[in-house]
């Protein structure tokens, strides 16, 4: 059990904006932190792991206190052992693979755990490369490894994902979740896709100007108060064309690109590039079955 | 889309399915839904709901007679008809309110359809959608 209790005075574009967030996290849970840019996201994921101080709080873990303003208790990052993983990899460049992920072993460690890690990770052929000569998706799965070296009690991601290509970055969702159940490990992640979080977490909080304003399970949150369709895909535009009396939208979902037909008066009111969500009637789609 | 704004009167329900009924001025909309006033919070008697359907799935008939097993029909009046080479859009006026059809330019020509002339609105329930609450956009 996670319990954290935090407040920061932030310094956003739009001026300054407290972050003030209680939350409590039960053992093996996936969180996800939901919103836009500069709503105090990240700033809570560093205050977890030690990168920097809340003004006013506490943070519990498992029954250890990591931070107490009033007790003046804030151990430092290396005594807190949580896995963190950016989006820019922050791998050590003049180390390997395999260096990478024993400098993130505690102390006294089995260097066993190298081993199991790079062979669940699948990057045992990687071992004794340094990372300017590993792909993206290589660098993120080391990145993932070395996060989960330090054999942490709480995983932070943040956005590690949104920098990958769809295919990759899908590999490594699987990846993510494979992992964290296997080691049962409670993770938060930090993402603004919708699809990622569905995918990944089984709670999402809302998070706006430093507060988290709606939380539970994903799907429900993100489904509240829209139509009772039960089929949807958000996608971007592509290209809006006049089809006869009626106009077609191309629209990327995922990674499939979709036409879709549309009334004039509809489609003048969309741009390209803008996003938006196809929804039709549990009852329309055709199921055809793949194969076999 | 099509949009009108009513008031949910009835609802049917299984364990997954509800059959819905909404008053839109003096008619009853039946729409069917995979949802439940368990899993749903909105689909309560007197909820203010909004249908939703395309102009695609409106479909037009001329004195018909007979039995028929679809729920949803209304008297409209045409107001103008915008004529493609495959699709024509049928602009239609109900009880104020302005719906489209969109049918083929081959259905049009059959019916003789013209402005100003009285016809029935067909819709199917499952082609109904509902969204809580009153939306114009």
């Amino acid at each position: 059990m996670i319990q954290v209790n935090v407040s920061k005075q932030l310094h956003g574009v739009n001026g300054e904006f407290q972050l003030d967030v209680s939350l409590e996290i039960a053992q093996g849970e996936f969180i996800a932190l939901f919103g836009s840019s500069g709503v105090g996201k990240t700033t809570l994921l560093r205050c977890l792991a030690g990168l920097e101080q809340a003004e006013q709080g506490n943070i519990v873990v498992n029954g250890e206190v990591w931070l107490d303003s009033d007790a003046r208790i804030n151990l430092p990052p290396q005594q807190r052992h949580t896995g963190y993983m950016f989006q820019d990899y922050a791998l050590f460049p003049n180390m390997t693979v395999r260096g990478n992920l024993e400098f993130a072993l505690r102390k006294g460690a089995d260097k066993k755990r190298v081993n199991e890690l790079l062979e669940l990770m699948d990057i045992g052929a990687l071992q004794h490369r340094k990372p300017d000569t590993l792909s993206g998706g290589q660098k993120q799965r080391v990145a993932l490894a070395r996060a989960l070296a330090s054999e942490p009690s709480l995983l932070l991601l943040d956005e590690p994902f949104s920098a990958l290509d769809a295919e990759i970055r899908a590999r490594l969702h699987d990846e993510v979740l494979r992992l964290q159940r296997h080691f049962s490990i409670t993770t938060i992640l930090v993402s603004h896709d919708v699809s990622e979080v569905c995918k990944l977490a089984n709670r999402v909080m809302v998070m706006e100007a430093g507060r988290i304003v709606q939380q539970g399970n994903p799907i429900d949150v993100f489904s509240a108060g829209q139509t009772s369709g039960k089929f949807r895909f958000t996608g971007e535009i592509l290209a809006i064309e006049p089809m006869d009396i009626m106009f077609s939208l191309t629209v990327l979902v995922g990674n499939q690109i979709v036409r879709v037909v549309t009334m004039p008066d509809e489609a003048a009111r969309l741009r390209l590039g803008e996003r938006v969500m196809l929804v039709s009637k549990a009852f329309n789609p055709m199921v055809l079955k793949l194969g076999g | 889309m099509n949009r009108l704004k009513g008031q949910i009167v009835a609802i049917d329900h299984s364990s997954h399915m509800s059959l819905v009924d909404v008053a839109v001025g003096g008619d009853i909309f039946t729409a069917t839904l995979l949802e439940t006033p368990e899993s749903a919070d909105y689909l309560r008697v007197g909820s203010s709901v909004t249908l939703l359907f395309k102009e695609t799935e409106v479909s037009l008939a001329k004195s018909l007679s007979g039995l028929i097993s679809l729920r949803n029909r209304i008297a409209v009046a045409i107001r103008s008809i915008e004529r493609g080479d495959i699709l024509s859009a049928v602009e239609l006026d109900y009880r104020g309110n302005t719906l489209k059809s969109v049918i083929t330019t081959r259905a049009v020509e059959r019916l003789q359809l013209t402005a100003g002339d009285q016809v029935e609105a067909l819709i199917k329930a499952n082609e109904i959608a509902l969204m809580a609450g009153h939306h114009d956009h």
